[in-house]
């Protein structure tokens, strides 16, 4: 199963690293039309005595069976066959917006000239045997590059450790 | 396979790409301890940044400031050339000159003014960043001024003072062996997230957290308990939480009866401060403040974890932190391991482990044999207890009176006016001087007002020296060479030496012989350091011993200080009293009733925000779009409602001094009534709303962190 990029809310603070990281990783400089490929954002429960504020880094999924790869007319997106990344061929692209009206988590963004910019999971980086710029630089650890299952194993452990340590006091899991 | 031309692409170094990573430090912001930087250069232009992961501190990982490092070192509105004024102060008219000419200009005017004034008419300025202060201070110290002034009268100097008036030496929290942080208003995961992975792994490892701050921050989020006070009430609820250590018998008999002065007049005062009568002035419950109490007084190791300048932005500020570390000394934290450790600094005021002859090289004359400095009349506590440095926020009275003593000249490194109250009151004193020279980087607000300005480089262009906790330090070198004509600031200084005090033997030797001057009694040397352009460990680190105070703490007392006595040489001057008395901020619900009528928000400046760091990067894109408006002001989405404003729509933010246009933005993250506003935002500076004289009487400093203000909507099309 390929690695992707995945988010821990509990660790991400929304400071922003990942974004800057990918646009300094991407030479994607907002003065020059081209977007952002990361954003963050603080989300706050609302209500008017509490209000518990979570924090998110979000960006491309790289879905398995990708709705916007199967929307694309022109197949301009295609899977990197290595990383399993989902990736574009600028070329190719008309700035239909189709992957816009397929991708369920509002995803694609566009530039000045409405040409699709995606993140490629630092495709080229990790093969070089690098992480994804935005993994590499979080601070807290947020965000891995890992094979999900294995962070669901951690998260599991994670709960299950919480939960014995609670009840009965042991703490290692193995 | 990945192609010669993808790999350059995705910017990977190596022989393929001929990208070469090269170390250098991150100081857009100078917390002191500085992140480790991996540039990535190609034909000499830096084209990517990371963190460096042998660096003890930042790990391998930076913030968003940080990661934004290319846009700040090439960014347009960097200085290019020396440039002398042709127009109106402020109007941006230069002409471009050598640095000959600027040095010599400079030189000449310096020296008029101390011919026909005085060498204290010259005043030397430090503002951002610090790593040539060292120099800059002997610099002012050998041309005979007593008016080396800095950023830290508005920074972390008036904690530092809380700290010497109770301990005699600061001590520092020694997280690594605690078991209980009380974290006072301080917020690593926005302003120093090397200290913020630390905090993660010590949780994670069954450490207690209590944090004290107006705002929910990821750090509040992470605490055990959470107590939320109104700014400024810091003192009640450190009071109350002392209330509680003292009648429930759970603080230090021995240490207190052994070691410390005054402790039956602060346990009669304490007395009288239930948590009861803390709720009602901070609004935190007051079974919280005794819950917060027990587990600090119970943990078997506990500390404070101070901030820089949110407590002390306050004009009760420093009786509020002495109250505050008041808490340590009476559960006999100070000195011990897991508590808090006093170590002496190493070098830039961070202890590395190892020693140096800063202070001997900063001092070649002892500014006690020149005269008074700046603000010695208005707050001699400084005088006696900060390092030997002027308050510069005298300086604007100063320059507008002449009295006690006419200011000429002055010579400001990296120095921004809007870090003053009543900032353009101070734009304004500014036209005073005789002459004014600023180095920066970029064309700013303050160089504008300059009579020669000076193009200063980024860290990424010069050689620092920097001192780290673990015991390590590292001597950056430059990744690039200056760009354009720009130089760095130490190298200015020690060509203004030739002009300023020939005679200085040291200065004439140069920097690096200086800094093995310095280094000396360290074991290290400049030519071992460049050896390891990432830094290395201290040779031979020292093992501070504990508990010092046993043979006498660095009080007059030789004791640990509750009834403080430096301030009872001053306790018939309002707002100074030995006992940590607390009185309300002076403009507060409960400091001027009649004012919070008409201006019913309490207004808190300067809270840290995770992209900016004062107006370091406001104009840098990438960490500006991180925050969807500009400048807004954070107000409760209660607040938001009522006023009828949404996030984006435009506002009015007076105090009765003045009034600026900002943004909405309705935040969960402040508390109702509470009124949170970014400083230094050119046409929106919110320390213009502030009177030059709102200050804390001992330590000078401004009360940025709750004064009162409105908050109107602002009519649309108006």
């Amino acid at each position: 199963m390929p690695k992707t990029i995945i988010l821990d809310p509990d660790k991400c603070v929304g400071c922003g690293a990942c974004v800057v990281a990918c646009q300094d990783q991407n030479d994607l400089f907002p003065e020059q039309g081209l977007p952002a490929l990361r954003r963050i954002y603080q989300i706050e429960e609302n209500r008017a005595d509490s209000g518990d504020i979570t924090y998110a880094s979000a960006g491309c999924r790289h879905c398995e069976d990708s709705p916007c790869f199967v929307g694309c007319p022109t197949g301009a997106i295609y899977r990197d066959d290595v990383t399993g990344a989902v990736r574009i061929d600028r070329d190719r692209c008309i700035g239909c917006h189709s992957c816009a009206l397929a991708c369920p988590f509002g995803v694609p963004r566009y530039d000045s000239d409405d040409h699709l910019y995606k993140c490629d999971l630092c495709s080229d980086r990790v093969q070089a045997g690098l992480e994804p710029a935005c993994v590499r630089v979080c601070p807290f650890e947020a965000l891995r590059y890992e094979d999900a299952n294995e962070v669901q194993d951690d998260k599991e452990r994670h709960y299950l450790g919480a939960l014995v340590h609670g009840t009965r006091g042991a703490r290692d899991i193995r | 396979m990945v192609t010669p031309e993808a790999l350059l692409r995705a910017k990977v170094p190596g022989p393929e790409t001929g990208i070469e990573v090269k170390k250098s430090i991150c100081t857009i912001c100078d917390p002191l301890t500085q992140c480790g930087l991996d540039a990535y250069v190609k034909d000499g232009v830096v084209i990517k940044v990371e963190g460096s992961s042998e660096n003890p501190f930042n790990r391998g990982r930076l913030c968003a400031k940080g990661a934004a490092t290319r846009q700040y070192l090439y960014h347009a509105d960097r200085i290019k050339t020396p440039l002398r004024r042709t127009g109106p102060r402020g109007s941006g008219a230069f002409e471009p000159i050598s640095w000959d000419v600027a040095l010599d200009e400079i030189g000449r005017r310096a020296n008029d003014a101390k011919r026909d004034f005085g060498p204290e008419s010259v005043v030397f300025y430090a503002g951002y960043t610090k790593y040539f202060r060292p120099y800059l201070i002997r610099l002012a110290h050998a041309f005979g001024s007593p008016n080396y002034c800095s950023e830290s009268s508005t920074c972390n100097m008036a904690t530092a003072m809380a700290q010497k008036l109770v301990f005699g030496l600061p001590g520092a929290p020694d997280l690594m062996n605690t078991d209980c942080l009380l974290v006072w208003s301080s917020n690593p995961y926005y302003s120093g997230h090397g200290r913020a992975q630390m905090i993660d792994k010590k949780l994670a490892a069954g450490m207690k957290m209590i944090v004290v701050d107006p705002r929910r921050t990821p750090t509040t989020a992470r605490s055990h308990i959470h107590l939320q006070p109104r700014p400024g009430t810091d003192g009640a609820v450190a009071l109350a939480m002392a209330h509680v250590i003292i009648e429930e018998n759970l603080y230090d008999r021995e240490f207190v009866a052994t070691h410390t002065r005054g402790f039956d007049e602060y346990r009669d005062y304490v007395r009288t401060f239930t948590p009861e009568k803390a709720e009602s002035l901070s609004g935190v419950p007051a079974e919280r403040i005794r819950d917060a109490a027990r587990l600090f007084a119970h943990a078997k190791r506990a500390c404070v974890q101070p901030s820089a300048s949110p407590v002390v932005h306050h004009t009760n500020g420093v009786q509020n932190y002495r109250a505050i570390f008041m808490l340590v000394a009476l559960t006999g934290n100070y000195d011990v391991v897991g508590g808090n450790l006093a170590e002496p600094p190493s070098y830039l005021y961070v202890s590395g482990k190892f020693v140096t002859r800063e202070e001997e090289f900063e001092n070649p004359v002892p500014v006690s044999s020149m005269p008074p400095r700046i603000g010695a009349e208005k707050y001699p506590v400084w005088m006696q207890v900060a390092s030997p440095e002027a308050q510069a926020m005298f300086l604007p009275e100063q320059l507008r009176t002449g009295q006690p003593y006419p200011v000429k000249a002055m010579l400001g490194f990296g120095m921004n006016y809007r870090m003053w109250p009543d900032s353009e009151g101070f734009r304004q004193a500014l036209e005073k001087l005789d002459f004014l020279a600023v180095t920066d980087i970029f064309m700013t607000d303050t160089a504008r007002m300059a009579d020669i300005v000076l193009p200063a480089c980024a860290s990424l262009e010069r050689m620092e020296l920097r001192a780290y906790g673990p015991g390590y330090a590292v001597l950056s070198q430059p990744v690039v060479e200056p760009l354009y004509e720009s130089r760095s600031d130490v190298d200015m200084i020690f060509d203004l030496a030739k002009r300023l005090c020939p005679d200085d033997g040291l200065f004439a030797r140069g920097y690096e012989a200086c800094l093995d001057w310095i280094l000396e009694p360290s074991g290290m040397t400049v030519a071992g350091l460049k050896n390891h352009p990432g830094g290395m460990a201290a040779p031979n680190p020292i093992r501070p011993k504990e508990r010092k105070y046993a043979d006498g703490a660095k009080t007059p007392s030789g004791k640990i200080e509750f009834v403080s006595s430096v301030l009872e040489q001053f306790a018939d001057r309002p707002g100074i009293d030995p006992l940590p008395i607390y009185t309300p901020p002076r403009y507060s619900p409960e400091g001027d009733p009649a004012m919070a009528k008409e201006y019913p928000f309490i207004l808190n400046t300067g809270s840290r925000l995770p992209m900016f760091i004062h107006s370091r990067v406001n104009h840098l894109s990438w960490t500006r779009n991180l925050r969807p408006t500009h400048p807004a002001v954070d107000l409760n989405p209660a607040d938001a409602e009522r006023l009828g404003v949404r996030e984006g729509d435009d506002m009015t933010l007076s105090t009765p001094f003045g009034s600026i246009r900002v943004k909405a933005n309705p935040t969960h993250m402040v508390l109702p009534g509470v009124a949170h506003m970014y400083h230094g935002w050119a046409g929106a500076d919110v320390n213009s709303l502030f009177q030059g004289d709102y200050t804390d009487p001992i330590s000078g400093f401004p009360g940025y962190k709750s004064a009162l203000c409105r908050l109107e909507k602002v009519a649309e099309g108006r």
